[in-house]
Order: structure tokens, then sequence, then C-alpha cells
């Protein structure tokens, strides 16, 4: 039973990765950038569902909002910050991704206040369904939810769909993608807008889950998300699903069994380190 | 000198030396750290051992270069597997996987750090102690950057496989720069160790890695000169920005972006630029 | 071009800047100023925005009735990012700005280097709540007018065993230096309370989700936990705890002293009990106007660090009367021979290393409040170390 309960609290914890790194590994995939601001994005959600939420709309409305806004914070980053950068070096990218996560991070805390901002009501949280001993509350089960969702609505979308096909040819082949007539650049823009829209459900999520919003709230979970994406195989997204779960689970176990060896927040690079060293490629097959 | 200046010259002397270091690796030889923040900390924590140990000042001197110039060349031997991108998480993977050790390290004092260390001179000597330092790793850099050896890191970082295509052993540079830049990280570790007087594992996070890794870009990726403006501008704009008090960081990122986009070859390819439109 | 004039423009800007950021504030001549540091930006500014309000009330009010030796206080007030890097610069500009003493809004890390710089300098310098054991050791010209982390946790575990009468125990403990003084404490004097620590667990600052440690802690079954954290920490933890089916009481500390930590945790904060230095029900006058006077001047309720800035600022007021003038070294006898000062944390007298003892106030969120619970005076059990 406890064995079941780790692993349910590492599956949790890891479907919250995956929220983050899939949208890294989409941006990756198509335009090699180490988004490393992505954590800024996640927290926007959080604040603008936490600012919904206690100016009296409903949980749903406020993630609703939380989504949209964090949908469209991505295309905007993308145009003003990395669009212009795109034919330089990869590290100019990440620099400006670096400064652009610092300016965010402090413009929020000069906004909203050093402490971080709570929610009034919290009834996800304090309610959950009877699973006969192992407790869950819905936003944990939200969260768990909106990760499968979310592979699945991707997987489903790259091979069925015709801007799911096209989405595939611009990260094959730009040009060529570009002669058969589709925009590169709206793909862009949508892969943007996608990834941030997870990230922000997330941040919303794990923002009722701790109850509290803080302005660097999605740092660590960004840095472990850019280990993630590598070790999923940079740019596979089956493989980064696969390596937030065994992530989560890891360091759920970590937690106990690990404690006087090795910081928590060091276990996700400790698998990377040994894995990259096994497989130089990630866990997954190369695309 | 003025007590506030003495200890800004040496900070900044300090991050010279490190972003000196880290163009090697990054400028000249094109390997993406985002992890030099460790090797800063080995030398630290090296030399803070050594002198609190009663040793004097130069074996912790020694034993940081040497401390740090071991782990750069393990971290070296394992990102020589790697490429690039992966590169870049490896060795912020390594820079997380220092801090989650030492933190948990009773002999290294864990969450505590090392306190009493004794500075062998006044804090105007460990000034020029850190400027002589950050100069000494300047002009080895020069020397480096002229010499054959300087070639082929640029080759490298130009195109690795065509380098290796014609012979180059692309690996023992790659190592060699490593080795190289760690051991500048080293130097100013120790001195650092000896200029704060106590050492936490925190001083040498993430955000340190970043910030090094920001004043070699912003500086001009690749140019000594470049990575000691880079150093200094960096180190004196929260000074500068004091004024601005709780906006600093909100400034400091946003300036990062504007350098990015206006001269991503940093001020040093802005300096470039402006010595051609003066000629013309 | 359009661009290069502005990157023209902006060096220039900065030179200019740079020029005038270097030229000595020049404040009123007659003002006695302290220098003031604390995290304003950072991770740590929540606190920092805390001590620098405790700090402004104490200077307002010991001005509006008239100084120091008929002359203002004045605050001298730089942003540190609770980072040692920062606090040297830092304390060495303080130096250079005419202060007369300093007084430290900050965290271990910065503290500690600052103490260094302070000391050197033969500066009367106090640590407002800054635990690590080691600061007060640089020296002495510096105090600090907090509970030592160590002697917390020793009245924690006075307060589970005896108090609560509660035997089977878990720890949970914050990484930091923190919370590890605190276990330090807590586990020197368990025996003597005949407390069983049947297990201990611990976490990184940047951690808010502790599912694994939920889970251990229902199998060990304590029947309370001495769990360390700030506001930001324990907040989610003690939150995180209840949902999870955990009953067991929770002892926490003065970390957790904010009103964000029951605005976080709600329902499941009540009944938590804290070890800290301000009590909401006291009847003194001078805890009671600092109570009423910083909410009414920050606009959200008093938290320990708010508190014992404010002392420190006071602490330091009394001492430049008491010497009757600013020399340093005077000061620092002054410092050095407060004996039962009143203020918003209770009665302050420091020992030779410059530590004080002060009872512990037990305190219980009741209703949404912090709310006296017990007191703990034990000067044996509390002493703080002397050398």
């Amino acid at each position: 039973m406890f064995y079941f309960e780790l692993l349910v609290a590492g599956l949790v914890q890891g479907a919250m990765y995956a929220m983050m790194a899939l949208g890294l590994t989409l941006i990756y995939g198509l335009l090699r950038i180490l988004h490393i601001a992505h954590a800024a994005v996640f927290t926007l959600g959080g604040y603008v569902g936490v600012l919904a939420a206690n100016s009296g709309l409903p949980l749903a409305a406020a993630a609703a909002l939380a989504v949209l806004a964090a949908a469209a914070a991505g295309p905007v980053v993308y145009g003003t910050v990395y669009r212009p950068l795109l034919d330089k070096p990869p590290y100019v990218a990440l620099i400006a991704s670096i400064g652009l996560l610092i300016a965010m991070e402090d413009g929020f805390r000069l906004l909203f206040g050093p402490y971080g901002l709570s929610f009034a009501e919290n009834p996800w949280f304090v309610s959950g369904p009877d699973l006969g001993g192992i407790f869950l509350n819905w936003v944990q089960i939200a969260l768990g939810l909106s990760a499968l969702v979310a592979i699945a609505g991707l997987g489903l979308f790259a091979v069925g769909s015709r801007t799911g096909v096209a989405w595939r040819a611009t990260v094959d082949d730009p040009e060529i993608a570009m002669s058969f007539g589709v925009s590169p650049e709206r793909v862009r823009l949508l892969a943007f807008a996608l990834a941030s829209a997870l990230a922000g459900l997330a941040g919303f999520l794990v923002g009722l889950l701790n109850n509290l919003i803080e302005p660097g709230m999605g740092n660590i979970t960004s840095y472990k998300g850019l280990a993630i994406v590598v070790l999923g195989g940079l740019g596979n997204v089956p493989g980064t699903l696969w390596a937030s779960l065994l992530l989560g689970v890891a360091e759920s176990f970590g937690t106990i069994y690990l404690d006087r060896i090795l910081d928590r927040d060091a276990i996700a690079f400790f698998i990377l380190v040994v894995v990259l060293m096994w497989r130089p490629q990630g866990l997954a097959r190369g695309r | 000198m003025d007590a506030y200046l003495t200890s800004l010259a040496t900070f900044v002397a300090i991050n010279v030396t490190l972003a000196l270091g880290l163009n090697l690796i990054t400028g000249f030889c094109g390997q993406v750290s985002l992890g030099h923040a460790a090797f800063f900390g080995t030398g630290a924590y090296a030399a803070a051992l050594v002198t609190t140990g009663g040793f004097p000042f130069a074996h912790g001197v020694a034993a940081a270069i040497l401390a740090a110039g071991l782990l750069g060349l393990v971290v070296g031997l394992a990102s020589l597997r790697v490429r690039e991108d992966f590169l870049a998480i490896t060795t912020m993977g390594a820079g997380f996987l220092f801090l989650g050790f030492v933190r948990k390290q009773d002999w290294l004092g864990g969450e505590f750090g090392i306190p009493g260390i004794q500075p062998p001179f006044a804090p105007e000597g460990m000034a020029v102690l850190a400027i002589l330092s950050a100069i000494l790793v300047w002009l080895a850099s020069i020397a480096v950057r002229r010499s054959w050896m300087g070639r082929i890191f640029m080759a490298i970082a130009r195109d690795e496989e065509a380098a290796s295509s014609i012979g180059i052993d692309t690996a023992r540079f790659k190592l060699a720069a490593f080795l190289l830049g760690t051991m500048s990280a080293g130097l100013a570790g120790a001195v650092y160790a000896h200029v704060v007087q106590l050492i936490v594992p925190d001083a040498f996070g993430f955000i340190q890695s970043i910030t090094i890794l920001a004043m070699v870009v912003v500086g001009g990726i690749g140019s000594n000169l470049g990575a000691v403006l880079g150093a200094v501008l960096l180190t004196l704009l929260p000074e500068m920005f004091r004024f601005v008090d709780t906006y600093k960081l909100l400034v400091y990122g946003g300036l990062l972006i504007l350098v990015m986009h206006l001269s991503p070859d940093g001020l040093v390819g802005i300096g470039r630029r402006l010595l051609r439109a003066v000629r013309r | 071009m359009a661009t290069r004039r502005l990157v023209t423009g902006l060096l220039l800007g900065t030179a200019t800047v740079l020029a005038g950021a270097w030229i000595p504030g020049a404040g009123a001549a007659e003002s006695i100023r302290i220098g003031f540091h604390a995290p304003l930006t950072g991770f740590a500014a929540g606190d920092g925005k805390s001590a620098r309000l405790g700090a402004e009330l104490a200077v307002e009010q010991i001005n509006a009735a008239g100084g120091v030796l008929g002359r203002p206080l004045e605050l001298v007030t730089y942003d540190d990012q609770a980072k040692p890097d920062q606090a040297v610069p830092v304390a060495n500009k303080l130096l250079g700005e005419g202060i007369r003493a300093a007084i430290s809004g900050s965290y271990s890390g910065a503290t500690r280097a600052a103490a260094a710089v302070f000391q050197q300098a033969k500066m009367p310098y106090l640590s407002a709540y800054a635990i690590h054991p080691d600061i007060t050791r640089t020296g002495e010209y510096v105090f600090r007018t907090a509970s030592m982390g160590e002697v917390q946790g020793r009245g924690g575990a006075k307060l589970i065993g005896e108090i609560l009468g509660r035997k089977k125990v878990v720890l949970i403990t914050l990484d930091n230096d923190f919370g590890q003084s605190l276990a330090r404490g807590f586990k020197e004097k368990a025996g003597d309370f005949g407390i069983e620590i049947l297990n201990e667990y611990t976490y990184s600052i940047k951690q808010r989700q502790f599912g694994a440690i939920v889970a251990s802690v229902k199998r060990d079954a304590p029947e309370a936990i001495y769990a360390s954290g700030y506001f930001f920490t324990a907040g989610p933890l003690v939150s995180q705890l209840r949902a999870g089916g955990v009953r067991a009481t929770i002892v926490g500390q003065e970390g957790y002293d904010s009103q964000n930590f029951i605005d976080i945790a709600k329902a499941a904060a009540e009944g938590v009990l804290i070890t800290t230095a301000l009590d909401r029900d006291s009847d003194r006058p001078e805890v009671r106007t600092f109570i009423e006077a910083f909410e009414k001047k920050a606009g959200f309720p008093a938290d320990m660090v708010a508190a014992s800035t404010y002392a420190a600022v006071q602490v330091l007021a009394q001492a430049f009367e008491r010497a009757g003038g600013t020399d340093g070294a005077a000061v620092r006898e002054a410092l050095a021979g407060t004996r039962d000062f009143p203020t918003a944390i209770g009665p302050i007298t420091f020992n030779a290393l410059g530590e004080i003892y002060k009872p512990i106030q037990v305190q219980v969120v009741k209703d949404g409040r912090f709310r006296r619970y017990a007191v703990i005076d034990d000067p044996v059990l509390l002493a703080p170390p002397a050398e």
C-alpha cells in the first residue's frame, strides 16, 4: 500500500513534468530553441487563474482564462523574442530566453507582490473521489488526465489532421514544406500557442495544488523539463511522456530512500547523466 | 582606496576570471556549458578545506585549480559523448548534481557551508590578488588564442565535423579546453572563498552558471576582450541599478534580451561595427 | 542608424548613471545613519519587504518621539538579494556612507558575509532574524536579536514532549541552515522529554509537492510532527498532510509566522502550533503598539520578521542613548550591556557572545489568526551558547 501511494504520488508529479516538458519538446522539435522562459508562461497561467478565481469566477472559468492567456502569450513571446533570432547561433536565443525568464519573474513580483497569491476558495483541492484508501483530490486527477489527453490529442493531431501533417513536414524540412504551400511561420505560432496552453493549464493546476502562486514557481520545473526533453530524445513526444513519468516516480521514491545522499532536485540530473552516458541519444529512439 | 570600490573591484576581477575561463570552453571551442558554477564551487570548497585545515593559502590555490580541473576533465570526458544542445543540458545537470551532492555532505559543512576562512591579505591585498589572477588568465587566454591550439579550437567551434575530417583529434582538444577553462574557475573559486570568508552551496547554483554565460555572450562570445567587458558590465550593472532598487532584475533581464537582439555578437560586436562606421 | 544611436545612447546613459551612483548620498548632516540590508529582490523578497517595513516603522516612531540623542535616525537601505557576494559590496558601500551602525534584515548567508566586513571595520552590527550559529562568532561587534535555531529546536522538543505530552514524533526538516539547526536542537533534547523519533524526512526549499512525504508519514502514524519551513513551504506541506488524512499535531516554528501561511493552508492551518518571537495576545504596551502600528502601515498583519527587525532598530537606538554618542566602540559596549530592554519580541539581554535569551512564544492558529497558546520560559533549556 505504502509503495503504491509513493507510486501514485510520483505519477501525479510526473504528469506535471509532462505538461511542462511536452511544450518544451514541441518547441525544440520545430525550432531547436531551449525555451527556458516556458517557466514564466507556466507562472502566468497560475497568476491569471488565481486572479480570475479570486474575483469571483468559478474555477472552471478561471482555468479556461488561464489557458487562454498562456496560449496568447506563447506566440507573442515567439514573435517578439525568438523570431528575430532564428538565424543566429542557438546560444543567442538561449540567453534571450534566460533574460526573458528573469524579467518576467521579477515583473510578476513587482505586479503581484513578493509574498505570492493564494486562492480564496480551493474546493477542488479539499475534495476528491473515493478510490478505496488512496486519497487523490480533483486537482491531482485533473493534472493526470490533462497529461493523458494532451498526449493522446497531440498524437491524433500529428497523424490525422492536415495541420498535423504540415507540422511534421515543417519539422523534417521547412523549405520543402514551404514549397508544398505549408507556412512554417503558422506552424511555429501554433506550436507556441499549444505548448503555452499546456504550460498555462499546468501552472493553474499546480497553483491549486500548492494553493500558492509565486513569481518563480515554474523555474525548477522548467530546468527539469529541459532534462526530460533530452532524456526523452529531443523533440520526441512519447519519449518525453515516459521520461516525465519515470522522473516523477524516481523522485517520489528518492525523497524517501536517497534522502541522505542526494538532493531531490538533483535526481533528475543524475538520471540524465547516467542515461546519456549509456545512450547519448536519450531514452527513446531518435525520430 | 575606498572599501566599497575595493570590494567591487575584487568581485569584478573574480567574474572576469570566471568569464574568461568559460570563454575558453564555450567561446573558443563552441561547447556551451550551463554548469560553470560547479567548477567555481569545486575550487572554492577545495581551497577552503585546505586553508581551514591549517595549510598555507598557496596550497589552497593549488588544490582549487587541481580539483576544479579534475572535475572538468571528468565532465569533459562525459560530454564527449554528447553534442551541442545535449551538452548544454548535460553540463547544466553536472551543476545541479554538484549542488545536490555538496548539500548533503557533512564533511563539506552541508547546508551550513564552510565558515571562518581566513584571508591571507587585507581587503586591498585580496583585490590585488583577484586582479592579478584575472590578468594571468587573460594573458593565458590570449596566448591560447594565438597558438596553434587556439586555431584548432576555433575550427572545432566553427564546424566540428569538418575539423575531424581533416584529421584533428577533436576529443583531445575539447578536453584541453575544458581543462583550461575549469582550472581558471578553480582559481576564481579559491580567491572568492577567501574574500567572502565563508562559502555556502547556494552561491554556486544554476543562476551563477547562467550569469557567467551571460557575461561571455553579452561581451561577445569567443572574444577575450568581450568576456572581460561582459564580466565588468554585468557585475557593475546591479550596482549601477541600485537607484532602480526593486526594478533591478527586471532591467537586467530586459537588457539581456536587448543585447541579443541588437548585437548577438555582444559588446565587442557593437564596438567593431562602430569602428567600421567611423573608418568609413 | 537608429539602432546604433540607441545603443550609444544606452551606453552613455549607463555611464552617467554609473558616475551618479558613486557619489555618496548627501543626507541631513545631523541625522544618525543606520545601514540596513535586506533581500528586496529575488526569491527572499517577501521577507525583505517585511523586514524593511519593520525597520522603517521603528525609525518613524523613534523620530516622531524626538529621535536619538536629539538627532533623527536615518535608514540607509540596500538590496542584497540574500546573496553573500552581493552582501560584501553592500556592506562596504554602507561603510562608505557614514553609517554609525548596521542591521541585517537578511538571511544567514548574506548576514555572515556582511558580518565579516562590519567586524573588521569595528562597526556595531545586529542580525535581526538570521539564525546561523556562526554569525555572532564573527566577532565582538556582531549581535543577534533572534533566538538561534538550536534553541528554538529545544523549545519545540519541550512543547511536544512535555506541554503536549506527545511521544511518537516524525521530523520533516527543511534542508537549509535554518531547518538543520532546528532539527539539531530538537534531537539533542528529544530524549529528555521522552520523545521517540520515528523517522526524519528532509525537503529542499524549492519543493512544494510533498506526496511522498505525506505517504510516509501516514505509514509512520506519529502522534506529532515537527516540521520546519517557511510559510511558502509550510503552507503547502500542512495542507497536503491534512488532505492526505494525517491527523497528528503539527508543530512549526517562526518560519511559519506570517499571515500568508494561514492564507495558503486555510482550514488545514487550524490547530497548528508554532514556536516564535511575537505574541499576538500580549498585553505589554511595546508589543501592542507594534502590532497595531505595523498593520496600519503595511496593510497586512505583523509577522516575526517584521517584529524582529523592528526590535533590532529599537535595541540599537537605546544603545546609542546609553552610549551617549555614536562612537563605534562605545555603542558596542552599550549594546553588550543591554539588560532586559523591552521590545516587541520580549525583553532583550545579550550574553558574552552577543546572543539573547528570551522566552519562546507558542502560538496556535485559531479561526484564521495566530493566538497565544503558551510561553516557554526556561532559561536553562533555552540558554544560547556563550562562546
